[in-house]
């Protein structure tokens, strides 16, 4: 009995007919839905419970205190800390997507020597032979730290410590150099003043602590027609800072020393401040021609300046004509209490560490053997070495004031994520122990008994005498405490100027770009620099 | 639970246009970094930074930096009535328009209905260096390609609020515990946020400020996102048929 | 014509064997759990016998799941008796501190927001409503994955055909809309998604 082509027909009609009463065809349609929403190459966030941690941001010298939330091990958002003494709880663009920086394609992971593949142990014998034959010089980015006093010590007393200036410390130059103390010491006081007259400073966008003058600013001078705080922008574009000053001055390119020693006269002139100093041999006619503005308009801007006191002017890359004149308009700049490092020696040296927290921009003309620490390749290196160092929250770091800030402080931030097997940091490398270098500089702070401890979220200080050890300090700054000088022990600081000085050449820096030399930025901020018109992407800086 | 209507008002005098809200933003809601070929189009910023200038040339030229996201219509919400999806609903609790990729179907009509382009499609799969999905905020879902994402006032953050007052048998969510990243993260507190149906609270109060306007308010679609500013030609701009088009968009 | 006819009922009847016999059996996979664990005997001996006292809510809300290996320590911290499980879970997951890798009944997609607190607290439900009264079992139920989908067969439901299941069974949207319904609860879709 051959069965014929219709009961093949007909057993396959049963078996379809047969189907639809059956959960297959179905559950497959429901299944192959779900299927379709778990693609694979998608990822989705691991589970796991959710806590905040205290954190310090080291992307900057600044500093700025973060509330980390981690979940499975791991950083899944930053926030300010609230009430931070150094950043008030706010932070810039860039520290909101610092925790994805260690998974940056550009992090660095092995050691190169000249773009090669090498070793750690041959680095290390490389820069012992190089320090046999001749002097060694240290670039450090954060003076101040305990990290500092080891490569300080490694430098030795025929080598040379070298720090790297951020732009804040580069616009406290001239008076570094009039008073004898080191810019890293020096710093504005920003509070108390009522006028502030920027020569093309970034003050708004990126310029000092993000939190320190953008606060003052939002609370006295933001849409407040006759604000407390005027901030007069001089500048020849309208840059972000230009947009929100309370005046905006255009002017040329280059001119900012004419101008500062056109105000000058005027204010000396009319008698606006008291005579002290020297005073500029330019004419106002000649400022005027200088900075592309009629002669009226410097009178005007004269006086309103000296209108309300105290006013101070800043420049964005050490002009010392505007240090000049803000020296006549009474001073504002201010010495911490802390022992900065003495100015280096020059000396030709034979190898050059520079310590990961030195920016891409510093890069030794001399024909030393470079040793260049970093987290991530900024690119366009010319170092000999490439050494891989703990990128963010790898590591504890230490937190000194911050440049430009008016009294002294000192934080730590703990370590919240592994760092990869092999980085190092510069001052290990150099034979130091970190961990031990940082109880040392706690030491040092708590035998001081100056100032007190803001505990985390709190807005008073305890003061330090109620802390029984050094250990105890330690912990705490841990834990997200921040140890503030006593405000009483900064002091203006005293500047000897006999002539009022030639202008420096070079022109107007200025912009967001210079004063913030991150070359590698967090993958979020292609959020800010591609995907919106908010900015224009930096030249080196692409991600 | 009492009936809520968040919404925000964003002092526009006080936004230096930093863009820290943007990437607070992309970063809370697990938004990937721009595809290589992304641009301000085809980017996902369900948060983005608006510089506007006032027409002026020379030192009278001035910006105002707008920060724009879904304004969370109240009435006639555009993106609601085009979805044949029903992936978009204006949430009767708590009065936000809430987006669902997992049921976009990626027609696009919401991105074409939107009066304020809040909306973005996205062009690509999402995609992070090896070893980032580990930074993935786990209260968020990421997104597949073909689908379209907003702001959902930070729902996440919702969720956890509404959490922790379950945890301590409240109904109520304590307004502390529920401020969307972008607020959070605005270094001058230009953003204020809150509840607006509860007459008392701060935003409602600088809502009803006479400083405070909000972006096409003709179209009569109550939108619960308002904005504030002491000068006169910022508050011009909410109706943009009185700035020059060429005006209006940098660069 | 008979012979057609018999053609197309074993067609129809090899359909439905297939259907409701073999394929549940293809499409899931049976898998064990990495330890044997004795609900029974555990909630015994700590003389514990709500769900919470292990399956605890975090103060933020937040629930914290099946216990991490830390909290089994304080007695596995040296094997109590002999057994082959007992060796497993001191020497493969205490002395090392790594987390046992248990296989999760209820384990949602990623897009799903659930709140055990608001279910727990707010609204009162039992936990055995949803998860069935695992508490009381003497081992674990096996474990069964989807091998389409990837989830646990507990979310769909041990019946294929979904009519005749157990109050507790089911956890998939439908269910939720169902008890969401019958309570009147209105949610929204971001109330339940994420």
């Amino acid at each position: 009995m051959k069965p014929s082509r219709r009961n093949l027909l007909a057993l396959g009609g049963g078996a379809m007919a047969g189907v639809v009463f059956t959960p297959l065809p179905w559950k497959l349609l429901d299944d192959t839905a779900i299927w379709t929403q778990n693609w694979p190459w998608i990822p989705q966030p691991a589970r796991g419970p959710v806590e905040v941690k205290a954190a310090a941001c080291s992307l900057c010298p600044h500093g700025c205190g973060l509330q980390v939330r981690m979940a499975a091990g791991f950083p899944v958002g930053v926030s300010g800390a609230p009430a931070h003494p150094v950043s008030g709880g706010a932070l810039c663009p860039l520290a909101f997507g610092a925790h994805q920086l260690n998974w940056h394609p550009r992090r660095l992971h092995e050691v190169r020597r000249r773009g090669r593949a090498a070793s750690w142990d041959a680095a290390s014998m490389a820069l012992r032979a190089a320090a046999a034959e001749g002097p060694v010089a240290v670039i450090d980015g954060r003076p101040g730290r305990g990290a500092s006093a080891i490569l300080r010590d490694f430098a030795g007393k025929s080598g040379a410590y070298i720090t790297a200036p951020g732009p804040e410390e580069r616009s406290l130059a001239p008076y570094a150099a009039w008073s004898g103390v080191p810019a890293s010491a020096l710093g504005y006081d920003l509070e108390s003043a009522r006028t502030i007259i920027s020569f093309g400073a970034p003050l708004l966008d990126g310029w000092g602590t993000p939190g320190r003058f953008t606060r003052l600013w939002s609370t006295h001078a933001a849409g407040l027609g006759d604000p407390e705080l005027r901030l007069i922008q001089i500048e020849p574009g309208l840059s972000h800072t230009a947009t929100l000053a309370w005046r905006w001055v255009p002017a040329r390119p280059g001119s900012d020393a004419a101008l500062a020693a056109g105000l000058a006269r005027v204010l000396v002139e009319e008698r606006l401040v008291p005579a002290k100093g020297p005073v500029p041999a330019t004419s106002v006619a000649d400022a005027a021609g200088a900075a592309g503005l009629p002669a009226d308009a410097i009178v005007e801007l004269a006086r309103m300046i000296a209108q309300r006191a105290p006013a101070l002017a800043i420049s964005v890359d050490g002009e010392p004509a505007v240090a000049a004149l803000n020296l006549l308009l009474g001073g504002g700049i201010v010495q911490r209490r802390e022992t900065a490092a003495p100015q280096a020696a020059a000396i030709a040296p034979r190898a050059v560490v520079i310590d990961a927290t030195v920016p891409w921009e510093y890069e030794p003309a001399s024909g030393a053997e470079v040793f260049r620490f970093a987290a991530w390749d900024g690119g366009g290196s010319k170092a000999d070495w490439l050494l891989p160092a703990p990128g963010f929250l790898e590591e504890i770091t230490e937190h000194p004031s911050a440049p430009g800030s008016a009294v002294a402080s000192y934080a730590l931030s703990p370590a919240l994520m592994d760092a990869p097997a092999d980085v190092r940091g510069a001052a290990a490398f150099v034979g130091g122990t970190p961990a031990d270098a940082v109880l040392a500089r706690c030491q040092e702070i708590f035998r001081a008994r100056n100032g007190g401890l803001y505990r985390r979220g709190a807005k008073d200080a305890v003061p330090l005498a109620s802390l029984e050890s050094a250990a105890r300090l330690q912990d705490e700054l841990l834990a997200g405490a921040v140890w503030v000088d006593d405000p009483a022990g900064s002091r203006k600081v005293r500047c000897e100027l006999k002539e009022w000085p030639a202008a420096a050449a070079g022109t107007h820096r200025g912009g967001w770009a210079d004063a913030w030399s991150a070359p590698v930025l967090p993958p979020l901020a292609t959020k800010l620099y591609q995907e919106s018109n908010l900015r224009e992407v930096p030249a080196r800086s692409r991600i | 639970m009492k009936k809520r209507r968040y919404g925000m008002v964003i002092d526009l005098d006080r936004c230096t246009g930093c863009g820290a809200c943007s990437v607070a933003c992309a970063a809370e809601n697990n938004v990937p970094p721009a595809a290589p070929r992304a641009t301000e189009r085809t980017g996902i910023t369900p948060l983005r930074v608006q510089p506007v200038s006032n027409g002026a040339s020379g030192p009278a030229r001035r910006e105002v930096f707008i920060p724009l996201m879904c304004m969370q219509c109240g009435e006639h919400t555009p993106c609601v009535s085009v979805c044949p999806q029903q992936a978009v609903e204006v949430d009767s609790a708590t009065g936000i328009v809430t987006q669902m990729p997992q049921r976009c179907l990626g027609c696009r009509y919401c991105m074409t209905a939107c009066p304020y382009h809040a909306r973005y499609f996205n062009w690509w799969d999402p995609e992070w260096p090896a070893g980032m999905e580990k930074t993935l905020n786990p209260g968020v879902a990421t997104r597949m390609r073909g689908v379209v994402e907003k702001c959902n006032l930070c729902h996440s953050r919702l969720h956890a609020a509404e959490d922790k007052a379950a945890a301590a048998n409240q109904r109520e969510v304590n307004p502390a515990d529920y401020v969307p990243a972008c607020v959070e993260a605005c270094p001058t507190g230009a953003i204020l946020f809150g509840d607006l149906a509860d007459e008392t609270s701060a935003v409602a109060r600088a809502a009803r400020a006479p400083q405070a306007f909000r972006l096409l308010e003709k179209l009569g679609t109550e939108p619960k996102v308002y904005y504030r500013s002491n000068r006169p030609w910022v508050r011009a701009l909410a109706e943009p048929r009185t700035v020059p088009a060429k005006e209006v968009q940098r660069g | 014509m008979p012979r057609t006819l018999l053609a197309f009922a074993i067609g129809f009847g090899a359909a439905l064997a297939a259907g409701w016999g073999a394929f549940p059996r293809v499409l899931y996979q049976k898998k064990v759990q990495p330890i044997e664990f004795r609900h029974k005997t555990h909630a015994a001996k700590s003389g514990t016998s709500a769900c919470g006292d292990c399956h605890a809510l975090r103060d933020d809300g937040g629930f914290g799941g099946i216990p991490a290996t830390a909290s089994c320590a304080g007695c596995h911290g040296e094997p109590m008796g002999a057994t082959k499980a007992e060796a497993a879970l001191v020497n493969d997951y205490v002395k090392p501190h790594r987390e046992t890798p248990w296989l999760v009944y209820a384990r949602q997609p990623a897009n799903v927001r659930f709140s055990h607190a608001i279910h727990t607290r707010l609204a009162g439900l039992k936990c055995a409503e949803c998860h069935g009264a695992q508490g009381e079992t003497d081992a674990v139920k096996p474990y069964e994955v989807n091998r389409i989908s990837g989830y646990s067969r507990d979310i769909w439901g041990r019946s294929m055909s979904r009519l005749r299941r157990a109050p507790h069974e089911g956890m998939k949207m439908t269910d939720c809309e169902d008890c969401h319904r019958k309570r009147g609860v209105e949610a929204g879709c971001l109330g339940c998604h994420q």
